[in-house]
């Protein structure tokens, strides 16, 4: 028992320093992600983009869009593997993040670089729906860094709206579906943040109403 | 010129006598502010709260002034057209709304367009963000028994009514980008062949812009995301310096407000965007700069579930400082870079 507890202990630390790194990695690449954006605006300006005709304005943006695309990646791999974190222990979680990453290239060398994107995104979005269904049903099985129903349940929506939110961004071309894909996304992201950032506020009110009801 | 069809004279007279007022009271809070960040003074602490409630009261009357200022323009400077010109406008309108995604709703002479403008377009938007900030010193400084970090918050208070009074002053001269477009339709001596032109520039930007609903979340959802930050950068100064608790919880409470209506107000100019400018928009400065303080906050909120290890108490707070020199970039960046944003 005394082993079995010692196990689990190490089992959390391993899983909470991955999600430290985790969060250290994200942090990174959003720093790499703000100084390209400051470059870009400073290469806008001296280079006077918008007085250029449209070709080469188009261009520039072609050139913009290879120098982010590299970190966009970095950013929706880091969003594939956060995802399963919460379901997965720690020892298989490695395993997971190194098949995600060898499929997605895969994917990339034998398709093209949309379709191994869009294949790690669908991936996450099913596996985020089945982590926010476990999340409302209140499983304990779910690996949070905080506690609280409506807190998990509020990250688990606010994740759930950062995928299809870039996920929306790859059906720009079909622009029903996109702004009604980009409702939802704001509908998730909101509920999420006032589920997360208000948890006390919101159980206060659910358990108001459980009280009044006769 | 435009004096007989809007009553912008009185506008101004009332307008800069609030502002007056403003500025006396900010001078009273600013030295307040001053006297307290060095040495404090608990004997200074209760006028000062009294009179950042009246700075509160007078920020609040002087935009209702400008919801009275705007509701004349709705009144008073109609986009009215010959019958002629009317229906030829109209055949134009349905020949260009074929096969648009978004196109340009055709004109009732019954009810002729009119402006319906948001109550923060150009030198108002500081009017309304510094109240923004004003309302939330206010429970700011009677939530913490912190001298010095009360004084920090009634300073910047000052420095921001300082600005309006001296260089953003919304009732000097009112709107003049706005009047600079529409003057000529009200009191030029136009051909029809000239009244068509400069309707069909006025038109699309009433539609599109003056008169867009998300005019009425995007932008100031924007500034009262920015009045929080402000509150956060000071608390974050100030965990720098001490590890108090207390401090790092009203710059949480301010930093997850904040980060909620950044994101929503970001969200919700999306899909205007869209609508206005097409999917042509991105890598536009303004949303660089927005993306990259988006960015810092998220990260700010990420790294302050592990505020209890020292070193990610300080790298907190340089976030939170990080996050209001980016909001500050951000909103200089419109008038430095030149982009789809350059205008607001």
């Amino acid at each position: 028992m005394l082993q079995d507890m010692q196990n689990g202990k190490k089992a959390a630390g391993r899983a909470g320093a991955l999600d430290y790194w985790l969060i250290l990695a994200t942090a990174g690449v959003l720093f790499a992600v703000s100084v390209i954006c400051v470059y870009g605006m400073f290469y806008y300006k001296l280079a006077l983009v918008e007085q250029l005709p449209p070709a080469e304005k188009a261009a520039y943006l072609n050139t913009m869009n290879g120098v982010i695309a590299p970190f966009i990646i970095g950013l929706i791999l880091l969003l594939g593997i956060c995802v399963p974190k919460r379901l997965l222990p720690a020892s298989w979680l490695y395993r997971f993040a190194a098949a995600l990453t060898v499929s997605a290239g895969v994917l990339s060398w034998r398709l093209d670089i949309t379709a191994a994107l869009t294949a790690v995104l669908a991936a996450s979005l099913i596996l985020q729906l089945v982590v926010l269904a476990m999340a409302v049903a209140g499983s304990r099985r779910l690996h949070f860094e905080k506690s609280g129903y409506w807190v998990r349940v509020g990250s688990s929506l606010i994740h759930l709206g950062l995928i299809l939110f870039v996920l929306d961004l790859l059906l720009y071309r079909h622009l029903v579906l996109h702004l009604f894909l980009f409702w939802v996304t704001t509908g998730a992201s909101v509920l999420g943040m006032v589920f997360c950032f208000y948890a006390s506020a919101v159980a206060g009110i659910f358990r108001r109403r459980e009280n009044t009801q006769p | 010129m435009m004096e007989h069809l809007v009553p912008l004279t009185r506008f101004g007279d009332i307008g800069n006598g609030i502002i007056w007022i403003l500025a006396f009271f900010a001078v009273l809070v600013g030295l307040s502010g001053i006297v307290n960040l060095f040495r404090p003074i608990r004997a200074l602490q209760r006028p000062t709260g009294y009179l950042l409630v009246l700075l509160a009261v007078v920020f609040l009357a002087g935009f209702a002034w400008i919801g009275w200022f705007h509701h004349q323009i709705y009144v008073r400077l109609p986009l009215a057209l010959p019958a002629n010109l009317a229906q030829f406008l109209n055949s134009h309108l349905q020949m260009m709304n074929q096969g648009a995604d978004f196109g340009l709703p055709l004109y009732d002479a019954a009810a002729p367009p009119r402006y319906v403008l948001p109550l923060w377009l150009e030198n108002e938007k500081y009017y309304f963000w510094f109240m923004c900030y004003a309302l939330l010193a206010l429970p700011a400084h009677f939530r913490m028994q912190h001298p010095r970090l009360r004084a920090a918050l009634h300073i910047l208070l000052a420095v921001q009514v300082g600005i309006l009074f001296g260089a953003a002053n919304p009732f000097a001269d009112p709107l003049p980008n706005f009047f600079g477009a529409v003057e000529p339709w009200f009191t030029g001596n136009l051909s029809p062949a000239q009244r068509f032109g400069l309707f069909m520039q006025l038109y699309p930007k009433m539609i599109f812009y003056y008169n867009a609903e998300y005019m009425w979340f995007h932008p100031p959802l924007l500034f009262l995301s920015y009045a929080c930050i402000t509150v956060t950068f000071v608390t974050s100064v100030f965990m720098l310096v001490r590890r108090e608790q207390e401090v790092e919880k009203m710059g949480y409470d301010h930093a997850r407000l904040g980060f909620f209506l950044l994101t929503l107000g970001m969200l919700l100019g999306y899909p205007w965007a869209l609508k206005a400018w097409r999917p042509n928009w991105w890598w536009d400065p303004k949303i660089c700069s927005s993306i990259m303080m988006w960015a810092i906050y998220s990260t700010y909120l990420h790294t302050r579930l592990y505020a209890h290890k020292p070193f990610m108490w300080y790298f907190s707070s340089f976030l939170g400082i990080l996050c209001f020199l980016a909001m500050i970039f951000t909103f200089i960046s419109s008038f430095f870079f030149p982009g789809e944003h350059t205008f607001v």
